[in-house]
């Protein structure tokens, strides 16, 4: 066992990382050891990137080291964020960097933090140097004096470098490019490159960044929901504008509040149209919210509220007539959009068909708020003709039931003879005589979806003595499928 | 020029009527539009249901289709269905179809190609289906505010309490205002008071013969109880589906196809008294 991570009084103490457990205790007999939980250190690293979504929207997980749980791993983890045209916003990079460092410190965490050019620079100063902001330009100067483990190299190369008597990276600065790739492969060439900014680093932002986003401040945190709304509104006030430039509408909005201690609650609502008014925009936020079964803890309150834009569409070119009415189809969709704010947009549906002829699989029930308007046109025609095939020459009788078991019931039928319609059946504990049955309709298995050895369905359409019909199949042909078929209720006709 | 200022004073009058007394709006709304009808007035076609509703049946308005078993919630939701397709002819919009939470625990969900084969576009649907009876409450008090909806149905089991007079003379007001079908579907409950126009009692009956094949099922066959008509007489009478001519017909009840059956018992009423021979006269 060894020591993976040691704090600032173990440091001075003496005690050093990779050190081994028993090398420790004979030190220090009354040393406190926790295990290491890489788990539990991942989920603090993601909350923390989620709250420094308060500074920049580009937080990215630095994963340029590799994550085994080794104490070189644990010494990498760390955030990158991206603040290009963002420190004014805070007073300058100075205040910026204090403002984060002194939150985390107030938070319990040691953070050690730099400001530079590039990513790599960055990283390389935040670990392995007391500077703490690079001017612009400085950076390759200062860098040569740190030593080769800040370029993110792996342990094999650092320690064949450290045999040749490379220990800092002014020492490989210089040296000819190609007998160093010859020897040491491209990766070091990359680093150094990447470090020095003569090659382009992307850092990979940890979410999406919003197509828009507006956010407020508070010097006094709120907690009442009736002022959380009442942000939103003006939230939704400021996007407004850039709405009607652009005449675009949002179809998922996301509304982060920044709790004081640090916690990110985050709302998201999807609309079924494109919205643009700032009723319909705090109408969803509020039914959303109300739909919750607890309220958003708000603790000590919220000190930063944003409203983002996850997607947009262009408005639809519908105008309202000129008797002041309402928008046609506005109603509608407001209404869709209410149901789905309180109730979950995915318990608000509407009927979709599936090329297949196994019942329970021929249609579908799909988020009324996902569906454009297209597809509904396109649906409609379906519905429609299929209709027309059983109107024109079809049966004098209805075919299909009204309501289906999505999961067919097994009952226990007699039938008179085995491949013939049954006699008598118990469903649900009741006995039911059949006087009269039509039949069979066969539904071959589906084998490219259920593979070999599925079994075809014969329907029977049933009536018992009493005038209930249901709707019944036998499952698998009787001896060339199973010996012993079973029988099922699947629907009820009127 | 003396008729037409006659009949402007008789109509005004008839609204006023209609303001003070909440429950002939939809009556006075039918004599205004006699020329052009709206669709808020809808015949059967079945001379004799059409019969006890004066003014015609009120599609505007708030029904309650009820049966009292589950395994009947066929023939509700297949009536239901029928009059709703009816209703919806002369009208455009969308259909919320709410769902109790409990009722899809026994009584299965509803089937798109069944029900398009009674006239209705499963297209129009829109199928919500909330956590808990409070939000289902909830959702068809606001589907019931929204004016571009064609129709809302509540499905709903058994008696709920929350589901009282208040609840339902809501309904019945924002369907007259706005002029919608609003229909409860009671899977499985009692009779109840509320502020339905009308209350249906729906039952499977055994259908009829089908002429064509032996032991086949013929015209699918209902028996309707009108149990509550607030315009009107109330009535029993059995329907049949005609899947050809896409309606209901009148099935009167007095022939027999099926002669050994009591409708409503699975076996014969047993003999009363005990069977004793007689002594022989001679």
């Amino acid at each position: 066992m060894r020591l993976v991570a040691v704090d600032a009084c173990g440091r001075e103490a003496g005690l050093r990382m990779d050190q081994t457990l028993s090398d420790a205790r004979a030190l220090f007999p009354d040393l406190d050891v926790f295990d290491h939980d890489p788990a539990a250190d991942a989920v603090l690293l993601l909350a923390i990137a989620a709250w420094c979504d308060r500074y920049t929207p580009l937080v990215a997980l630095d994963r340029s080291c590799q994550s085994d749980g080794s104490a070189a791993a644990v010494h990498c983890a760390g955030l990158l964020l991206d603040i290009t045209g963002c420190s004014h916003l805070f007073g300058g990079e100075e205040v910026m960097l204090l403002d984060v460092v002194g939150r985390l410190r107030a938070a319990g965490l040691m953070a050690s933090a730099a400001i530079a050019d590039t990513p790599g620079a960055a990283w390389a100063f935040a670990r392995y140097s007391d500077r703490q902001i690079i001017t612009s330009g400085d950076h390759q100067r200062h860098l040569l004096d740190l030593p080769l483990i800040s370029l993110r190299l792996d342990m094999p190369m650092l320690d064949m470098l450290k045999k040749l008597g490379l220990r800092t990276i002014g020492c490989i600065a210089d040296l000819p490019r190609a007998p160093l790739a010859a020897r040491f492969g491209n990766g070091l060439l990359q680093r150094l490159d990447q470090a020095l900014g003569r090659q382009e680093e992307a850092i990979s932002p940890r979410l999406p960044v919003p197509e828009l986003s507006s956010e407020r401040v508070f010097a006094e945190p709120i907690i009442l929901q009736d002022d959380i709304e009442r942000t939103v509104g003006q939230l939704a006030g400021h996007l407004r504008q850039r709405f009607d430039e652009r005449q675009l509408g949002a179809r998922a909005l996301e509304l982060k509040l920044f709790r004081v201690d640090g916690h990110v609650a985050c709302v998201r609502v999807r609309a079924a149209s494109p919205v643009y008014s700032i009723d319909r925009i705090v109408m969803l936020f509020r039914e959303r919210i109300a739909g919750f079964h607890d309220d958003l803890e708000a603790g000590f309150g919220f000190d930063l509220v944003r409203l983002n834009v996850l997607e947009s569409e262009a408005r639809q070119s519908e105008q309202g007539d000129l008797t002041g009415g309402s928008m046609r189809g506005e109603g509608f969709s407001n209404l869709v959009d209410k149901l789905g704010a309180r109730l979950g947009t995915d318990r608000v549906q509407r009927f979709v068909a599936a090329g297949t002829h196994i019942p329970e699989r021929s249609f579908g029930l799909l988020p009324e708020a996902s569906c454009g308007k297209k597809d509904a046109g396109a649906q409609a025609v379906l519905w429609r003709q299929d209709n027309h095939g059983h109107e024109g020459d079809g049966p004098a009788v209805l075919t299909r039931p009204v309501i289906l078991f999505e999961r067919p019931e097994q009952v226990e039928a007699i039938a008179e003879v085995p491949d013939g319609p049954p006699v008598r059946f118990r469903w649900r504990r009741t006995l039911y005589r059949i006087e009269r049955s039509e039949g069979p309709e066969r539904i071959a298995c589906e084998w490219w979806r259920d593979g070999r050895g599925g079994h075809s369905r014969d329907y029977f359409r049933v009536e018992d003595d009493q005038g209930y019909r249901f709707w019944m199949f036998r499952l698998g042909l009787f001896e060339r499928e199973t010996g012993n078929p079973k029988w099922f209720m699947h629907g009820i006709f009127a | 020029m003396q008729k037409t200022r006659v009949l402007q004073r008789l109509e005004t009058l008839q609204e006023a009527v209609a303001k003070i007394d909440g429950r002939h709006a939809s009556f006075a709304r039918r004599n205004r539009s006699r020329g052009h009808n709206d669709g808020s007035v809808v015949d059967f076609d079945i001379a004799a249901i059409d019969g006890v509703f004066e003014g015609g049946f009120p599609a505007f308005a708030l029904h309650e289709v009820r049966c009292s078993l589950t395994r009947d919630i066929g023939a509700a939701t297949g009536f239901l269905a029928g009059l709703l397709a009816g209703c919806m002819q002369q009208r455009q919009g969308r259909i919320v179809w709410i769902c109790d939470p409990a009722c899809r625990l026994d009584g299965g969900q509803l089937f798109p190609a069944g029900l398009a084969m009674f006239g209705l576009d499963p297209a129009r649907l829109v199928v919500v289906q909330p956590v808990d009876l409070k939000a289902a409450l909830w959702a068809s008090d606001e589907a019931a505010k929204c004016q571009e909806l064609a129709g809302v149905i509540f499905q709903v089991k058994g008696n709920p309490r929350n589901f009282d007079m208040t609840a339902t003379r809501r309904l019945m007001l924002k369907a007259q205002q706005n002029g919608q079908f609003i229909a409860i579907l009671r899977q499985g409950g009692e009779e109840e008071a509320n502020a339905a126009a009308t209350r249906w009692h729906v039952r499977a009956q055994p259908s009829t013969v089908d002429p064509d094949i032996q032991r086949g099922i013929g015209l699918l066959r209902l028996n309707l109880v009108l149990e509550r008509n607030r315009h009107g007489q109330t009535g029993h009478w059995t329907i049949a589906w005609n899947q050809k001519t896409h309606g209901f017909e009148h099935a009167p009840t007095n022939y027999v196809d099926r002669p050994a059956l009591s409708s409503d018992r699975s076996d014969g009423a047993p003999q009363m008294g005990q069977v004793m021979a007689f002594e022989r006269a001679s």
